[in-house]
């Protein structure tokens, strides 16, 4: 017959300070382990909420990024006119030959310079990223030495405001506008017009060509002819699965949060352990009184075990909706981070995210804790001699 | 019976709490030590004395925007100015790697000796560098890593530039404080690029520390309103640049170490008021026999102390043994290339547990103090 689980749960009320340590220790421990889980997973969704699958991006052949690629104008021409590219109602191709160009501009509130990604881009260009619409002020005026950056990015750099202005090579920008990437890559960059973009900068070359394909079928086998045609020397993918490549800036901080989840957690299983070591120790007499009155070896082991994932569980909850309360002060106050893209060397801006799904893992984690730290202690009070139990103080 | 005796004798009374409070104790200052280690490596970049006397002038646009290479005839006759090279990042993967970790750089080989004085060759002739414009100049802890010897060709793809390279090694530095790096012939990457007349950034020596931040401000005055504007800094601002890009890491690696403290406090606290109430009984016989408060506080204080210290000192010199035993640079890819626990960090490391074991005994004390004998004796366990 199993134990009441009512004996183990006034037992943890009446231990309610040792109780109370071993679960804050575990709520730490939960909530740092969702915290850099959720700042991963922030990371990895804003590329990986970012395209369209019917797009498809062109980049120059070896490059890793748009801000490091180069297509010609002549590679434009023969794209635009290849079997399979859809086209508007004008008639005109569904392509928008891009410049993307990586400008350092001052920080907002701290000393020195961050790369930031500006984008020139076409009208066409606009149509096919529908996840990005206008939150503020109005779009470019093409042909002016206009932008509009991502709402995201106002906060960390200087100028970014409406209003506001900034200076990229020798030329002045003014923001006029603010939009909103839905949590998307685009939430890193600043659009201005394609033309006027390549004039500042002085460039020939675009850097990418974003295209519609007229139907699925059409889409793969455009993708195989640009990529093996050895004129262009071109890379063609679908626009969803170049940016879910472009994750490794996660890498980093998910080894952080593995290294720190298994370092942290084998501290707090010995903290646990402790806990159960104490209170077996303490209720030496009760378990022997137990054993007499006719409870197995197996319900003792049980009824230590289930107090001992409780009270991590406890912990792991208390853990997870801490993690969730720093990630609601974060969204309230609308604080965003970034962080060093090494493919493109302008900062990305993301926003970590604590999910459930997050949160239960958080609390099977913490549970896994308590049941390794007092899976020990457990055995022990099972294997105690009824007779010497009895006996001692 | 001394009272050290005594003192010791009752930390390990119950040899299983002790051993478990020191390791917990262990491997939460392990940690920490880790953390502080990993944020020196992700903040500060190696410093050297010749990195001081370096410029690195770039487009005022963006590192990605290239300088025309005309620049340089004007940046030679700048006062201060003792070498300059162009020094152009190449980006590219080598072999089939799709991650590469250690930098390729394009350089005028000839001006380029004169720019790092504190490394020296390790192996092959600089000259042989200098006559070959295929070749390269290979740092040696990318020579062990791969198993390369002088003669062998390196193949690079390259990301940033639509052309790969095929170099020779001809020579191998050593004793900068990055010895990864690979250098080549800016002259083949003209040539390969069809003479485009541009370079990435400019290399620049001064001729004292003292007057680099004169020269940084001729540098950037030369050009001014021109269509390349220029930005020069220090190798170490330039490097610093970097890293303040890395974001909030700092800050997220701070709140990390503190949640880290505040966790090791919590298990130590917990652990010595368990041990100060299983033997509250005894230490009411102990005021009873004539001890007074402050000696027992010195008892409770002495064995926390003890615990919280070899606990610290396990735990320091233990993570201490793993970085420095570990070859990091070969588990991360390059991404960590130090990470040396310093002094500094081992002692932060030690006070954190000296505060410890201080602080883990306030509240039994208090306890204790206001324990009435008969209480005490009255307690069973």
């Amino acid at each position: 017959m199993a134990l009441p689980l009512k004996y183990n749960y006034r037992n943890v009320l009446v231990r309610w300070r040792s109780t109370l340590s071993t679960v804050l220790g575990i709520a730490l421990v939960v909530a740092v382990f969702v915290l850099l889980r959720g700042l991963a997973r922030g990371i990895e969704s804003t590329n990986g909420n970012t395209g369209d699958p019917r797009n498809i991006l062109v980049v120059r052949k070896g490059s890793q990024a748009e801000s490091g690629s180069l297509v010609s104008r002549d590679h434009y021409r023969t794209v635009q006119f290849l079997d399979g590219v859809a086209r508007n109602q004008a008639g005109e191709p569904v392509v928008s030959a891009e410049l993307v160009m990586i400008v350092s501009a001052a920080r907002r509130g701290a000393p020195g310079d961050a790369n930031t990604l500006l984008r020139g881009i076409t009208p066409r260009g606009m149509e096919l990223r529908p996840q990005v619409t206008l939150v503020d002020g109005r779009w470019f005026t093409p042909g002016r030495r206009e932008v509009v950056v991502a709402r995201r990015l106002a906060g960390r750099f200087q100028g970014f405001e409406v209003g506001g202005s900034f200076k990229a090579g020798a030329e002045r920008l003014t923001v006029v506008g603010h939009f909103d990437g839905t949590g998307s890559a685009f939430d890193s960059e600043a659009w201005m017009d394609a033309d006027e973009c390549r004039s500042i900068f002085d460039r020939d070359m675009y850097s990418s060509l974003l295209l519609r394909p007229t139907d699925e079928a059409a889409g793969k086998a455009l993708i195989e002819k640009i990529q093996n045609d050895k004129r262009l020397s071109l890379r063609a993918e679908r626009e969803v699965d170049y940016y879910a490549k472009q994750t490794n800036t996660a890498v980093p901080i998910k080894y952080l949060a593995g290294f720190l989840g298994i370092a942290m957690s084998i501290g707090a299983i010995f903290a646990a352990m402790n806990t159960m070591y104490a209170s077996v120790a303490s209720r030496t007499r009760e378990i022997g009184t137990l054993r007499v009155l006719g409870f197995s070896r197996r319900a003792v082991v049980a009824c230590f075990l289930i107090e001992g994932s409780f009270l991590a569980m406890i912990g792991g909850v208390v853990g997870s909706v801490l993690a969730w309360a720093v990630y609601a002060y974060v969204v309230v106050r609308g604080i965003t981070f970034g962080t060093l893209d090494f493919q493109s060397f302008a900062e990305t801006v993301f926003q970590f995210r604590v999910t459930p799904d997050l949160m239960l893992l958080g609390v099977l984690f913490s549970v896994a804790i308590g049941f390794a730290g007092s899976l020990l202690p457990a055995l022990r009070a099972s294997r105690l001699p009824v007779i010497a139990a009895l006996k001692s103080l | 019976m001394t009272i050290a005796s005594f003192v010791v004798k009752n930390a390990l009374r119950n040899r299983r709490r002790a051993l478990l409070t020191v390791i917990s104790v262990a491997i939460s200052c392990g940690l920490l030590v880790t953390l502080l280690t990993l944020q020196r490596e992700l903040t500060i970049p190696p410093e050297s004395e010749a990195a001081s006397l370096r410029i690195i002038a770039r487009n005022k646009v963006s590192l990605a925007q290239p300088l025309p290479s005309k620049q340089l005839s004007i940046i030679e006759k700048i006062p201060g100015v003792v070498a300059v090279s162009p020094f152009t990042y190449f980006g590219g993967n080598f072999r089939e790697e799709t991650v590469t970790s250690f930098a390729q750089f394009a350089v005028d080989p000839v001006r380029f000796k004169n720019l790092i004085v504190e490394g020296r060759i390790a192996d092959g002739n600089y000259d042989d560098f200098i006559a070959d414009r295929t070749s390269c100049f290979v740092g040696a802890d990318t020579m062990k890593r791969y198993g390369l010897k002088i003669g062998d060709r390196m193949r690079f793809s390259g990301t940033f530039y639509p052309v790969d390279l095929d170099l020779k090694i001809a020579a191998v530095f050593q004793g900068t404080v990055d010895d990864r790096g690979v250098f080549f012939h800016h002259k083949l990457l003209d040539e390969l690029m069809g003479n485009p007349g541009t370079v990435g950034t400019w290399y620049i020596r001064v001729a004292s520390a003292e007057i680099s931040n004169d020269v940084i401000a001729k540098v950037n005055d030369a050009f001014a309103n021109t269509s390349a504007e220029v930005r020069a800094e220090t190798e170490r601002a330039f490097q610093m640049g970097f890293i303040s890009m890395l974001g909030n890491v700092k800050l997220l690696i701070g709140s990390v170490s503190t949640v880290v403290v505040f966790t090791l406090m919590l298990v130590t606290v917990s652990t010595m008021s368990m041990a100060v109430r299983e033997r509250f009984r005894e230490l009411a016989v102990l005021k009873a026999l004539g001890f007074r408060r402050r000696e027992l506080f010195s008892f409770i204080l002495a064995e926390s102390f003890g615990l919280a210290l070899v606990g610290g000192a396990l735990g320091i010199f233990g993570a201490w043994a793993l970085w420095t035993g570990i070859d990091l640079q070969k588990l991360t890819n390059g991404f960590l290339l130090y990470f040396e626990v310093t002094p500094r960090i081992m002692a932060t490391g030690g006070v954190v547990a000296v505060f410890l074991g201080i602080f883990s005994s306030i509240s039994p004390s208090i306890a204790v103090a206001r324990l009435s004998v008969v209480q005490g004796l009255k307690t069973l366990d």
